[in-house]
């Protein structure tokens, strides 16, 4: 509208017009020109007043006021760049440590699943009472499955999933494909639709029906180059033929390695699924707990009521097995397994990240009350000339609202780094990590948070300012700026605080810290020092008996025997620390029944392994290359102890496995091996010498373990290059230092504790700037006193004790404060630590020594320059 | 009395556009120099009645051969001067019958 855009020039000229217009009338009654003008001026009124209406009419005050507020906070700020840079920078990089933190907290824990109403999904994982010893859970059975699926009233409906690789032909070069095969319904029940033609249809996991797959959107870009006529083609997969049926939205990812439940691993991504197309018949009830079964609620019905369900049709089924063993069933929430133990953790960064930002609060208040006293004269002779309590504190909380905003923009932008750091540095087991980056929300949650921070931090500086007598303020003379006892006991409980957090982040990732080193000393029972790790996997095609596989095994291990720098070389179908696999029974003959038996993960290794990775016999002989088609086995110490206490084991015979496998004799015990990981206690292991008859192992994959007598990096291209000699078909899948397979396998403590020990040291680097700040502005503000100290004849050395005695005491408290933290707490981050106690006297002794000498470093260089402290010029200042 | 300004404005602008001085100067006249108008409380008056799309303005020349900004009456600005007027009257003479009777009264 017009009237907006009117600009006040255009009313003064108005003004200006009837002004001439009304002495130009005077005068031609006569007056003179400065009569006439003095008198239309006086006819008009106060000119101003008009201007000041027109004004306030044509605007919104409140963006003037701000403007205004901001335009004079801006001033403020510049005038002292020392405390802007310290502030804002103090601030961005709280928000920007949070932030980051934030989304991946927010990726990896708060989104929820990208199915459909995730929160109803649960995983079905089956119990066998007898061994719940061993295995407290295992994966689903597909009989039992079927069972549910008729059965089962609380479940709207329930699919079976297991993983499974294959080999690609026909489109280039051959490749192994991981993916997994699953009932017709799976899709369905997570809740997915095809992002181009379609999933399973009901009947496709029948046998014989089962020739379709569907393609995840990220195989179907890299392979088929999103081609979209790629639907209803036909692709070679094992050397069948499999019709193409759909492509699956991008956004869909599922769960990996271990995420749905022990013995069920997915690999780190599934390029395709096809229906299972299995006879369930071919099944037995009470074995082969195979699958991950995942479980929709019906609406209305809670998992206990389900569980109740469930449990009563396991009994059902073990009673009609009569198989004497109890059969039950275990519900767990879908999101909480995939998230699994990284809950823990990523919740106490989260927990770090607040402490950090609250920190972070207190030393932006702190630095803003030191500037108080100054402040209050200022605010004293603005009340004087009018200035309302309102205006003052708008003005203040606008100045530490900028400092928030500006804090916050470059925090949000350091975040913009920060998350790509961490997600490069995070390991990738961490789950969901490819869904990790900054989204609108958590943008929208660190702008409040900037704000809030800015609110405050700013608002008891603002109230303490608009508050203040002006006029006992302004009664003090211009030389003494003192603060009330009030706002210096704020300060110094402030530091305290700070110093107490700082405390306790150290004294956590201490505890994480010496939880690693524990955890990375344990006994692995093998040594991964020197030793080069090679997987390997033979392609289905060209190596169809089992006599060529073991002649490809042992053609290399001949050539890398004779390589230099190699002591000793053998394979294994799978290494230490890479997870279960081939778990069966030890069932020794006379024994009731084979399901009570102990369950053992049972190993296919050539001679020279044990030596190549490092395990000790204890009793026995290792497995020699005469033994390939021979039944003897050789066992862990744990299998000795448990299945034959307090007898010599060697000699001994079980049957591996069901009873119809043939009798194996013990030969050799070895040590215990950590399998699965280094936190989790040793398995029953059984080696079985790998041959063309090994039962149980197609020989496909295997591993191989070379003990070098040199650095085993260099060793890898010579090994390389025997594998391609021998026959280049043969895809290398990994080829690395066994010590890495062991960092690996702790990526995520060392994670959390790098983090932790990030913040803990950010935590104690603000305490110790805000210490420094407490301390330094107390000798400011008492050179007086000091002065009249040293001129009744204290030394330096006295005054500079005095000081850093003051110094010391507030160091001391926050100390006191931080270790009860600890110590009452401790109990919440039990579960992450490894070997150490929450109140582990040698952490907290250390981290101790850690807070005090930091602390006293910060008081000293302040408390320092009393003994320079010149008692006429400290005097005369006044 | 509030309103009483704008109802004032509006009723000299009836016979033809004016500008802040001539509509001040023709209500002083018209007054017989009885109702003194502060000049300077005239114009956010003219400013908001502007704003209300009572009256019209624009840049002329004055007869003087003055720069000045003419207001004009907007049909719409006819409409509440009728309005205003009515209501004006009825209050004088509610206003007028009040002072009678006290004046019968005493």
């Amino acid at each position: 509208m017009f009237w907006r855009k009117r600009k006040g020039s255009d009313f003064s000229a108005e003004i200006e017009a009837h002004i001439q217009q009304e002495s130009e009338r005077l005068r031609e009654q006569g007056m003179s020109p400065e009569e006439a003008r003095a008198a239309a001026r006086r006819a008009f009124g106060n000119v101003m007043h008009a201007e000041e209406r027109f004004y306030e009419s044509t605007r919104w005050m409140w963006w003037d006021h701000l403007k205004q507020d901001v335009h004079f906070g801006l001033r403020i700020l510049a005038k002292s760049p020392g405390f802007t840079g310290v502030a804002v920078l103090t601030l961005a990089l709280g928000i920007g440590a949070t932030t980051a933190i934030f989304s991946m907290v927010n990726g990896v824990l708060l989104r929820p699943l990208a199915y459909r109403q995730p929160n109803q999904l649960y995983l079905v994982r089956e119990i066998i009472p007898e061994l719940s010893q061993t295995y407290p859970t295992l994966p689903a059975n597909l009989r039992n499955f079927r069972v549910w699926q008729r059965d089962c009233h609380s479940f709207e409906d329930v699919a079976i999933v297991e993983p499974l690789n294959m080999t690609l032909t026909g489109h280039g070069e051959a490749e192994q494909i991981s993916g997994g095969h699953a009932s017709a319904n799976l899709f369905e029940v997570l809740g997915i639709q095809a992002e181009l033609g379609r999933t399973f249809l009901p009947h496709e996991d029948a046998p014989g029906k089962n020739q379709v797959v569907v393609l995840s959107d990220s195989f179907w870009r890299e392979r088929f180059h999103a081609d979209e006529t790629i639907a209803g083609r036909s692709i070679t997969l094992d050397g069948k033929p499999f019709q193409v049926v759909g492509i699956l939205p991008a956004s869909f990812r599922f769960p990996k390695a271990t995420q749905l439940g022990a013995m069920v691993e997915f690999p780190s991504r599934a390029d395709y699924f096809t229906p299972l197309g299995l006879h369930p018949e071919q099944f037995s009830p009470l074995g082969e707990f195979d699958f991950a079964a995942i479980a929709r609620l019906r609406h209305g019905t809670s998992a206990s009521q389900a569980l109740a369900e469930l449990n009563t049709i396991q009994a059902q089924i073990a009673k009609d097995e009569k198989q004497g063993v109890g059969l039950r069933a275990a519900l767990i929430p879908l999101e909480s397994q995939v998230v699994g133990d990284a809950r823990g953790g990523l919740l106490l960064l989260l927990g770090g990240v607040g402490a950090v930002l609250l920190i972070v609060c207190m030393n932006l208040a702190n630095l803003l009350l030191v500037r108080l006293p100054g402040r209050v004269r200022e605010a004293a002779i603005r009340t004087a000339i009018g200035a309302s309590r309102g205006q003052l504190t708008r003005q203040l909380l606008t100045e530490s609202g900028l400092i928030a905003v500006l804090g916050g923009a470059l925090g949000i932008w350091l975040a913009y780094f920060g998350v790509r750091w961490l997600v490069a540095l995070a390991p990738a087991s961490l789950p969901r990590l490819d869904e990790v980056h900054m989204d609108a929300r958590v943008l929208l949650l660190m702008v409040c948070v900037s704000l809030l921070t800015g609110v405050l931090f700013g608002a008891l500086p603002a109230w303490r300012v608009a508050h203040a007598e002006p006029q006992q303020a302004l009664k003090q003379g211009s030389g003494t700026t003192t603060e009330s006892s009030y706002t210096r006991r704020l300060r110094e409980s402030l530091i305290c605080l700070e110093v107490g957090v700082g405390t306790l982040l150290l004294i956590i990732a201490g505890l994480l810290t010496t939880s690693l080193v524990h955890l990375l000393g344990v006994d692995k029972g093998f040594s991964a020092e020197h030793v080069l790790a090679v997987d390997v996997s033979l392609p289905p095609q060209s190596y169809t008996k089992p006599e060529q596989k073991q002649g490809f095994y042992d053609e290399v291990l001949t050539r890398v025997r004779s390589l230099p720098g190699v002591g000793s070389a053998g394979w294994i179908s799978r290494l230490p620390l890479e997870g279960q696999e081939q778990v069966d029974s030890i069932s020794v003959p006379g024994h009731p029944s084979n399901l009570q038996a102990p369950v053992a993960n049972y190993r296919y290794v050539t001679a020279g392994y044990f030596h190549a990775i490092g395990i000790p016999l204890r009793q026995g002989r290792w497995i020699e290359p005469t033994d390939r088609d021979r039944h003897v086995a050789v066992i862990s110490q744990s299998v000795a102890n448990e299945v034959w206490p307090g007898q010599n084991p060697l000699g001994m015979k079980f049957h591996t496995g069901g009873d119809e496998a043939p009798l194996t004799e013990v030969v050799g015990v070895v040590a215990d091996i950590r399998t699965v990981a280094l936190d989790e206690p040793p398995l029953l292991m059984i080696y079985l010498p790998a041959g063309p008859a090994s039962r149980n192992w197609s020989g496909s994959h295997a591993s191989l373990a070379v003990r070098a007598t040199m650095a085993p990096a260099a060793l890898g291209s010579a090994v390389r290059g025997v594998m391609q000699s021998v026959d280049s078909g043969v895809p290398i899948l990994h080829l690395r230092p066994m010590a890495e397979i062991v960092s690996e396998s702790v990526s995520t403590r060392r994670f959390e504790m790098l983090l932790a020990c990030l913040f803990a040291l950010f935590a104690l680097l603000l305490a110790a700037l805000g210490i420094y700040g407490v301390v330094a502005y107390a000798v400011a503000q008492r050179r007086r006193e000091l002065g009249i100290r040293m001129a009744f004849g204290a030394c330096g050395v006295d005054l500079r004790n005095l000081v850093l005695q003051h110094g010391m005491w507030l160091v001391l408290a926050g100390w006191a404060t931080g270790l009860l933290a600890a110590l009452v707490t401790g109990h919440v981050i039990r579960s992450l630590l490894f070997g150490v106690a929450p109140q582990d006297p040698l952490t907290i002794a250390s981290v101790t020594v850690a807070v005090l000498f930091v602390g006293a470093l910060a008081c000293y260089v302040p408390a320092a320059r009393t003994t320079k402290l010149d008692p006429m010029a400290a005097l005369r200042q006044e | 009395m509030q309103g009483t300004l704008d109802l004032l404005i509006l009723r000299t602008l009836i016979f033809g556009p004016q500008h802040g001085q001539g509509i001040a100067r023709a209500i002083q006249q018209t007054s017989e120099e009885e109702l003194l108008v502060e000049h300077g409380a005239l114009y956010p008056a003219l400013q908001r009645l502007e704003e209300c799309g009572w009256i019209s303005a624009k840049w002329g020349a004055s007869s003087n051969n003055r720069k000045a900004r003419f207001y004009s009456l907007t049909s719409a600005g006819r409409k509440q001067l009728v309005k205003e007027t009515a209501k004006w009257k009825r209050l004088t003479a509610a206003i007028a019958r009040i002072l009678g009777l006290e004046a019968e009264g005493s």
